[in-house]
């Protein structure tokens, strides 16, 4: 995987926590988001995106990194 | 063998009736005799027609209102004195007519031997001869001589003005019938014709008495097909001689979906006549529908399979055998050393129904995996995502003809007029005759003021701040108590209705805050959410400037709570409009084009849904969402994703972020091309499926309105294949057989297995002419309006849409925000109207930019301006225009070579990766020559001409 693509996969998943239930509690946004990814995304892409949050994680956002605990890849 | 649908076969002459129909109720008159009933209003005339007695007529034809000049129409009425012309005389109950006596005859006789006696009398050789109504009246009503000279004051020496590329007005052959000024105001609402002068001095003059082509005339064609003689007329009937016969078929650029008689002589088409009969467009057409289809055999054209190892080698002609063997080894080995998700597909919006069906079978079938995506990713994919979540289908609600019932239009981010011109046509129809329009666009379009048009409020919003507006309108409607709240109780989820209802009231949501980021006043705002609010019937139509923003999702939830908000839905005249770009690009989606849906908008994980194809299809299916296009050029980029079978799209020049593309393309071993011309895209590929242009196939279009209309083959594929047959012939050799004899089998299997095609057929098509889905046993004839009794979720569901600002914004280092659209006379990435005499029109992307801002840069009309953003520069032609506004500047996309996507980022909407064109922080400088990527750009494509022109001059010699 190139920085690039995973530049990508981080800031969509900090757009998708942010935009998928504006205003709602943390885990009615994480559980949102985390379905968002879960119907929309290539296995491959959450794949990498739970590879990268295991390692390191820091650029997601709080409920990117909640959703992201919900993923099951 | 067996044997389909073969190209229907039209009349020519088809029944003018006179003057267009009326609504009213029933009336009984008695003409020569025969007793007939027509709805109250009816002219005598048209009346008259449906008895089946033909009145002699000039200035009288059914597309326009009667304007009784030439009185060859007059009839004699019981009790009444004179002889009035029947096409202005209303029919009324009991009305006794008589069409015919000596004295009328003696009276036509008398006009047609005025008219003759100034019209040149060169019937055999005039191009149109055989079509022209002065010729066959002078034939009905017996003319045998002309008793003035012609050597009188006459205009036979009136010169022809020849200035528009498809059509002549040869001024000597007018007979001032205003036929063509009446069509031009009410047909198309254009008004660019008068007539000029007056008595034996009036003539039909373009404009000022301007040559057509420097008038405001926009060359739909109206006039000329209204023109009862050969004063205007198609250049290539001029060319080539009157037609001989036509077939039925549907227009292949914009998503309005005209439909079309295509005129032929052969296998040439000779001209393009919109039917009167097609429901989306009732006669009417634009510049790209009728006369730019010379591109279909533009000497560009590519018309052989094509294989190379290497982009650097040169193209090598080979049999479809060869090239489909070749594609399918490279992919097979792709697939054993990659893995299977390393290849992909993507399906065209340009392509019918059974096309992209098909390649999404493929793909799923074949490929193994759900790698397939379709070009309204870039396009419309927020407007299914949207309309889904709120109303429960991803589609628009109404039919065209709904907006003739509107008593407001709210046009949001489209642009009508240039990219939806006959839907525009019929839009300012209804705007002329009193409905109120409100526009909201960063750049003053043309519907804002025009002929006869005025909108009530221009919202002219800054880019990017489109969920700023709506929630300002939303807030306002509920905090003046506006809302239809029956409506809401009765057909919307209540609590979801609750929650939004806090989230809207809290004063963020209000006009007064947001008021400074939108740019516009918080009254007007206020102002225009009451009109929309009060109007009985309130429409809203929208287009990409909704949908190509990073909250393009969020904006179309935010338009369907509005419309749900003000009871707006589930009748005629109101509902929520996706105004599509390209022809197919509804069908597309619907044919389970997405990574995540089958065909139908059903999930892949939904688990009886998959069973259902893999019984049918024979293979299993992955419950897992595949690649969408900006997901593969990433995954391409990182060396994991490896081939890719690309169907009549261009993603190296319509996709954002050009270079980013380039790079990806240049990463794959397989890249399969299948297009009627060396694309841009084409220069990185390694196989090449020759195309087949609209006129080489049979199958179906979906234009915006749901309406599904046959396509009908005019002439043989140039290449020997349709595009679905091409398909078949890919998965075939990749090991997954498909054999269908005709489009129509593959529309069998599409509506056995969706629910809501499960009523569409060819055979019903062929009986109804046109269907709008859903159509199965509850719908057998379609649906013109969704959600009447309920929504297709059941309940209508509030989402609250959050304003959150894109993070392309203004900096000093970038201080100009650039947005993108499109205009009337090029589409798209421009690849066929660039190859007709449409260039006359747009021969090069301009960059509109304010005289003000230009003035600070120094910069004059014509200069070059370098554009850079934070993902490329390019460098573009300026123009001077206050059309937009200061700190913004515009800019299209229909030449290569202006690399207008060279310059847009990867950006994107949240939920499904919609770039956001219409949003790009840019700096600007006066510069004197082009920038380095179209260097690079114009020596890539000149070797990439190098490396095909063997096989082009192979090819040549092959087919002579
Ligand atoms: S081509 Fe269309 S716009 Fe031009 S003069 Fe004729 S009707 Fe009017
Ligand atoms: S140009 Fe044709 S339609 Fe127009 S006034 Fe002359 S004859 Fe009639
Ligand atoms: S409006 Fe659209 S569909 Fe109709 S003729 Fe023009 S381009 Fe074709
Ligand atoms: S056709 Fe009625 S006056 Fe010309």
């Amino acid at each position: 995987m190139t920085q690039s693509e995973l530049d990508h996969l981080i800031k969509m998943a900090n757009q998708i926590a942010a935009h998928c239930a504006p205003g709602a509690s943390e885990a009615v946004a994480a559980e949102k988001a985390a379905n968002h990814i879960q119907r929309f995304w290539a296995a491959s892409m959450k794949r990498q995106l739970i590879a990268y949050f295991n390692a390191d994680g820091e650029a997601l956002s709080e409920t990117a990194q909640a959703a992201i605990l919900q993923l099951n890849a | 063998m067996l044997k389909y649908y073969h190209p229907k076969q039209v009349e020519r002459s088809e029944v003018d009736f006179g003057t267009p129909a009326v609504e009213g109720s029933m009336v009984n008159l008695t003409i020569d005799g025969r007793s007939v009933d027509v709805p109250e209003g009816t002219s005598v005339m048209r009346a008259a027609m449906m008895a089946g007695v033909k009145i002699p007529k000039l200035c009288a034809t059914e597309s326009v209102q009667a304007f009784g000049s030439c009185r060859l129409c007059l009839v004699k009425i019981e009790g009444h004195r004179g002889l009035p012309s029947s096409c202005t005389t209303p029919a009324t109950e009991g009305l006794v007519v008589q069409t015919y006596n000596a004295e009328i005859a003696k009276i036509r006789r008398n006009v047609m031997e005025l008219y003759i006696s100034d019209h040149p009398l060169d019937c055999l050789t005039c191009p149109a001869n055989g079509d022209c109504e002065l010729q066959d009246v002078a034939g009905e009503v017996g003319l045998r001589e002309v008793r003035f000279g012609l050597d009188g004051a006459n205009h036979l020496d009136a010169e022809t003005d020849d200035s528009n590329p498809y059509f002549a007005f040869d001024a000597s052959k007018c007979i001032v019938c205003s036929r063509c000024v009446r069509a031009c105001e009410e047909v198309q609402g254009t008004f660019a014709l008068t007539i000029a002068g007056r008595g034996f001095e009036s003539r039909v003059s373009a404009g000022q008495s301007e040559p057509f082509v420097a008038s405001d005339c926009v060359s739909c064609g109206a006039c000329v097909q209204a023109c009862p003689t050969a004063t205007l007329i198609e250049k290539s009937v001029l060319d080539q001689g009157q037609p001989d016969h036509s077939v039925l078929t549907t227009c292949a650029y914009c998503g309005v979906g005209c439909s079309f008689k295509a005129e032929l002589k052969g296998n040439q088409v000779v001209r393009m006549v919109p039917d009167k009969g097609g429901a989306a467009n009732a006669g009417h057409s634009c510049v790209k529908g009728r006369f730019a289809f010379g591109y279909a055999t533009h000497r560009d054209r590519v018309t052989t399979p094509m294989i190379r190892a290497h982009i650097d080698d040169p193209w090598q002609p080979v049999s479809w055998d060869a090239a489909v063997q070749f594609a399918a080894d490279r992919i097979t080995a792709i697939q054993q050393h990659h893995g299977p998700e390393s290849v992909g597909g993507i399906t065209s919006s340009r392509c019918t129904n059974e096309e992209t069906y098909l390649v999404q079978k493929l793909v799923r079938a074949a490929f193994g995996n759900n790698n397939v995506d379709t070009c309204a990713r870039v396009c419309h994919s927020p407007t299914g995502y949207g309309l889904k979540a709120t109303l429960g289908e991803s589609a628009g609600t109404q039919a065209f003809d709904s907006v003739e019932s509107a008593d407001l239009v709210m046009v949001i981010g489209a642009n009508p007029t240039d990219a939806h011109p006959v839907f525009a046509s019929r839009l300012k129809r209804r705007l002329r005759a009193g409905a109120e329009l409100i526009v909201a666009d960063p750049r003053r379009i043309d519907l804002v003021s025009g002929p006869h048009i005025k909108a009530l409020h221009h919202l002219k919003l800054l880019p990017g701040t489109n969920v700023a507006l709506i929630n300002a309108l939303a807030h306002t409607i509920i905090d003046e108590e506006l809302q239809d709240q029956a409506f809401i109780d009765d057909r919307c989820d209540q609590p979801a209705f609750a929650r939004w209802r806090d989230f809207i009231m809290a004063s963020r949501n209000s006009p007064e805050s947001l008021s400074s980021a939108i740019g516009v006043s918080a009254e007007v705002l206020r102002a225009a959410a009451r009109r929309y609010a009060s109007a009985k019937n309130a429409a809203i139509y929208y287009g990409l400037g909704v949908t190509e923003h990073s909250q393009g999702s969020t904006m179309v939830m935010g338009i369907a709570n509005l419309a749900m908000l003000t009871g707006n839905l589930g009748r005629e005249g109101v509902g929520v409009n996706p105004l599509r770009g390209q022809n197919n690009v509804q069908g597309a989606c619907d044919m389970g084009s997405f990574p995540h849906e089958l065909p139908g908008y059903r999930h892949v994980s939904d688990d009886k849904v998959r069973l259902s194809f893999e019984t049918a299809w024979g293979v299993k299916i992955g419950a897992e969402p595949g690649l969408r296009i900006p997901n593969m050029l990433d995954a391409a980029i990182s060396g994991t994703y490896k081939g890719l079978y690309c169907q009549g799209e261009d993603i190296a020049q319509s996709d954002p972020n050009t270079r980013h593309v380039e790079s990806a393309l240049k990463n794959l071993d397989c890249l399969i091309v299948q297009d009627i011309f060396l694309n841009e895209t084409a220069k990185f590929a390694h196989v090449f499926l020759p195309g087949a242009s609209f006129l080489e196939k049979d199958g179906t279009f979906t234009n915006a309105e749901r309406r599904i209309s046959r396509v009908r083959k005019v002439m043989p594929p140039l290449s020997g294949k349709a595009d679905w047959e091409a398909t078949m012939a890919l998965s075939t050799a990749l090991g997954y057989p498909m054999q269908y004899q005709h489009p129509a089998e593959i529309m069998a299997e599409i509506a056995a297995l969706t629910p809501t095609f499960s009523g569409v057929s060819y055979d019903k098509l062929e009986a109804v002419g046109s269907i709008q889905w859903p159509c199965n046993a509850e719908a057998p004839t379609g649906t013109p309006t969704m959600h009447v009794n309920e929504f297709v979720r059941g309940k209508g569901h509030f989402e609250p849409t959050e304003f959150i600002a894109t993070e392309e914004k203004v900096t000093r280092r970038f201080p100009f925000l650039l947005t993108t659209g499109r205009i009337l006379s090029q589409y798209n990435v421009g690849a066929q109207t660039r190859r007709t005499a449409n260039i006359a029109w747009h021969d090069r992307d301009w960059l509109e930019i304010h005289p003000q801002d230009a003035e600070d840069m120094g910069v004059v009309q014509g200069d070059f301006v370098l554009v850079t953003s934070r993902a490329g520069e390019t460098v573009l032609t300026a123009e001077l225009t206050d059309r937009v506004q200061p700190g913004v500047v515009y800019t299209t996309f229909h030449h290569p070579e202006s690399g207008a996507n060279v310059v847009t980022t990867d950006n994107s909407d949240w939920a499904t990766n919609c770039p956001e064109y219409k949003v790009t922080a840019v700096h600007l400088k006066k510069v004197v020559a082009g920038s380095a990527w179209q260097t690079e750009h114009q020596h890539f494509s000149e070797q990439q001409r190098r490396l095909l022109a063997p096989a082009k001059t192979r090819n040549s010699h092959e087919t002579v």
